[in-house]
């Protein structure tokens, strides 16, 4: 028995990174398990790809980083790769490399050509993630970089209308989410919300990306990580509060127009399209991209809901969840800057994030009622 | 029980402001002191951490009496006898572990069992205590060597030179950290000294409102002091039951549950009228009013999943822990091993590199534990230190200002405000060691 010295404090509590990467795999697998019945051939093909593509990435930039440096003796091969990954690699690089490969599966679209999806991963996972220096320290969503990539570059050779057993509702569009719409008009946007049909929305039935169609798995999967409080809940309740508030007064403004929109029923529409429940449960509350104390983490929160809204109805995209992830995560890095990053809510955040509320649903009312992008 | 247990699930989860510490209080909180432990020798610290100097007024072989000065410690700006706190001989100067974790030559008494007060020792009558104004009392706790006996060792003395009037006085038994029982077991086997010692400071500064703070979940000491302040009519002490939190025991934290005064950042409490104590230094307080005697016994608890019987003692200052260890406490758990000696509690004391550990008057507790190795992950920004740091410091950010010796971001950062509570490091979710970077940031910021 030796004694030894330590400085204070003497005791950790009972939590690790593990558990927390472990928590997020087991909330994310409702929606893979889902997508795999749905999809089977493509979400394995898909997830086989990026997980094999994130590992090894992770595996060789951990070795990268540990190269010996030349001390003008022979090493083996043996004594090289322990002074590498001893230590240096364990299970979280394995870990985190499954979550990202998971994500950026469920965000792809099951009609991607497959070298969109390796050149993607690739993306994601080196652009992403390790220039940045590997985990804990990467600024952007990797698989949202990774995503949107791939989308940008090779989205126009994506394959529309993949067909399975689970859809019936063919004739609400013909582009793979429930939100795009022929003209990328407001009113196509209205013509799909008339024909949709909220059970199938809630449990998948339409078009989409992999997993993030699945709201109910999704939601199953937030209670659990908010349960474990491995996501925080002022990331992922802000947004999708916000998101909400947000379609309801863009709801009001296509009732000021036509009269005939229930606003009520355009939110509950918002919600169960496009990516906002994945996105918001799943990636915006990755803590590694999100800002470090919690009026800044709601600031945080806010920024995504409106840059989500605002890519949704005024531009030509009409899914802004992976681009308001990645404008959020920039925003993040300036909440964070020392001069102004303190836990104590002050006036000055709390006007800030009533100003983030008001000004944007203001314009969006405006814009809608009088700006001639919706008509009758 | 439920909310207990949710609590502690809560205290589990991951991004969660950390207020609880798992510990084995309830274990040895019950278990009375062990007394009369009267070793063969006794060891007398020379210098501390506050007076680095210090001159001895006898030789080798000469007979001392309990209670007597056999020296003075000097500081910057005050001095401070030494007492003997048994009867026998001065041997000679030995070298063991002090509290603050430095070797430090120590006199060794070979104890006669005797027990032979010095002359100096007299019991005052009611009628000249009553008499007694507050700078009388200053002078006698300064040469009775009075300090803060919870962990602090700031002369009391200066607490009483303060001219601002008081209007209440805070007594801290809250001991929130874990594994220390020591202030709760005295609480409960001396009552009516705390009591008394409460009411010479009330006395002393012409105030008539006290508060004991106590956890809320200390039931038992609640009763006695429900039961025994009936036996002081009037007497203007109440008790007063705190959350369970820590750090509740940081006076900032107890004096904004128990008054509702939120003082500033580095703001005195006696500029907003109160005056805070703790409990075993109102109890050196009784014996010196009383009895003009120096503290030489004190209550300790030894504990820690480390040996196999935690103990709580109340033993003579200067008591060897090794003999206590062998003697008492059974030997340790799993011999082979390895240990942490800690001295005061698992959150913010000093580890020594060694079982030689001498007990001085401001020693609360010695926790041994099996020593863990924790693997740090890289950061992941979790931000449980940031929720969990009681003064709203960010610990990540300054983790990272330290790590690119940013010096301007370093002062911005504030590190100095941190009272070290260690609930960053405690709580990091990656294993960070982050209050360390925090006592590097302050050396950065002191620069
Ligand atoms: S040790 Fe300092 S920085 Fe860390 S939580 Fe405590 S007060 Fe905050
Ligand atoms: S230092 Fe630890 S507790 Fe703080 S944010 Fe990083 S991982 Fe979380």
């Amino acid at each position: 028995m030796a004694i030894f010295k330590q400085n204070a404090p003497h005791l950790r509590r009972n939590a690790s990174v593990t558990r927390m990467m472990v928590d997020v795999l087991v909330a994310l697998a409702p929606t893979l398990i889902f997508s795999f019945i749905i999809y089977p051939i493509k979400t394995l093909i898909f997830y086989l790809i990026s997980v094999v593509i994130m590992e090894a990435a992770e595996f060789i930039y951990v070795g990268l980083k540990g190269i010996m440096p030349n001390d003008g003796q022979k090493h083996s091969f043996k004594e090289r790769f322990n002074y590498a990954y001893k230590g240096k690699y364990n299970q979280n690089n394995i870990l985190t490399a499954a979550i990202t490969a998971i994500i950026y599966t469920l965000i792809m679209p099951a009609g991607a050509p497959i070298y969109a999806v390796i050149i993607g991963a690739l993306v994601g996972i080196v652009l992403g993630k390790l220039v940045f220096g590997g985990l804990g320290s990467n600024i952007f969503n990797p698989a949202a970089v990774g995503m949107l990539f791939a989308k940008v570059c090779f989205g126009s050779q994506y394959a529309k209308n993949v067909p399975t057993w689970y859809y019936t509702v063919a004739d609400v569009t013909t582009a793979p989410t429930a939100l795009s719409n022929s003209a990328g008009t407001l009113n196509g946007l209205i013509e799909n919300f008339n024909n949709a049909n909220f059970l199938d929305m809630f449990i998948g039935r339409m078009y989409g990306t992999l997993g993030e169609v699945y709201t109910v798995t999704i939601l199953v999967g937030a209670i659990y990580l908010l349960i474990r409080r491995s996501a925080d809940f002022r990331v992922m309740l802000p947004y999708l509060g916000a998101f909400a508030l947000f379609s309801l007064v863009a709801g009001l403004g296509f009732y000021a127009v036509d009269g005939t929109t229930n606003p009520g029923a355009f939110t509950l529409f918002s919600l169960l399209s496009g990516g906002v429940m994945f996105g918001g449960v799943f990636m915006l509350t990755d803590p590694v991209t999100s800002p470090i104390n919690s009026p800044s983490r709601i600031i945080y929160a806010l920024v995504a809901a409106v840059s989500t809204v605002f890519i949704r109805l005024f531009t030509a995209y009409p899914e802004g969840v992976g681009f308001s992830i990645l404008i959020a995560n920039m925003v993040a890095v300036v909440l964070d800057h020392y001069e102004w990053s303190s836990p104590r809510y002050t006036w000055k955040k709390f006007l800030t994030m009533g100003l983030l509320i008001i000004i944007p649903a203001a314009i969006i009312f405006l814009v809608i009622k009088f700006g001639g992008v919706y008509h009758a | 029980m439920v909310c207990n247990s949710l609590q502690k699930y809560y205290n589990e989860t991951m991004i969660a402001k950390t207020t609880h510490i798992n510990d084995t209080k309830n274990l040895v909180g019950s278990l009375p002191a062990v007394r009369y432990t009267e070793p063969q020798y006794l060891y007398i610290a020379m210098a501390n951490a506050r007076c680095p100097n210090a001159e001895l007024f006898i030789k080798e072989g000469d007979h001392v009496n309990s209670c007597q000065v056999i020296g003075m410690r000097h500081a910057a700006f005050f001095d401070q006898p030494i007492h003997a706190t048994c009867s026998g001989t001065f041997v000679g100067l030995e070298k063991h572990y002090h509290r603050n974790g430095k070797l430090t030559d120590f006199i060794k008494i070979e104890n006669d069992f005797k027990d032979t007060l010095d002359p100096s020792v007299k019991q005052r009558t009611p009628e000249e205590i009553a008499a007694l104004t507050k700078d009388d009392m200053t002078e006698i706790i300064k040469n009775c060597a009075l300090v803060g006996l919870g962990g602090s060792s700031f002369p009391t003395y200066i607490k009483f030179q303060t001219n601002k009037p008081i209007d209440i006085i805070l007594i801290n038994g809250i001991e929130c950290e874990p594994y220390i029982t020591a202030d709760h077991r005295l609480m409960l086997e001396f009552p009516r000294r705390v009591i008394d010692g409460i009411k010479y400071a009330m006395q002393a500064f012409k105030c008539n409102k006290a508060k004991i703070c106590i956890k809320s979940k200390y039931k038992d000491i609640k009763q006695v002091y429900e039961q025994v302040l009936k036996e002081y009519e009037n007497s203007g002490i109440e008790i007063c039951c705190v959350k369970n939190y820590y750090p509740q025991g940081w006076e900032v934290a107890m004096i904004k549950e128990a008054t509702g005064i939120q003082l500033k950042p580095g703001e005195l409490p006696s500029n907003r009228g109160i005056m805070n104590f703790n409990v075993s230094t109102m109890v050196g307080l009784y014996k010196a009013i009383k009895y003009n005697m120096p503290v030489i016994k004190r209550f300790i608890t030894i504990t820690g999943d480390g040996i196999k019987n935690p103990m709580n003692f109340r033993v003579r200052v200067g008591t060897s822990v090794r003999d206590l260890l062998s003697q008492y406490c059974g030997g340790y758990i799993n011999p082979d091993k390895d240990k942490v000696f800690i001295i005061g509690g698992p959150m913010m004391g000093n580890s020594v590199p060694s079982d030689d550990i001498i007990i001085t008057k401001t020693v609360t507790s010695i926790i041994i534990l099996d020593k863990e190795d924790y693997v740090e992950q890289p950061c992941v920004r979790c931000g449980s230190c940031v929720l969990s740091c009681p003064v709203h410091l960010e610990p990540v950010q300054i983790m990272n200002a330290v790590k690119s010796l940013d010096k301007e971001r370093i002062k911005m950062l504030n590190p100095l405000r941190c009272i070290e509570c260690g609930l960053c490091a405690y709580s990091c979710t990656s294993k960070i060691h982050v209050t360390d970077y925090i006592r590097r940031a302050k050396v950065f910021a002191k620069l």
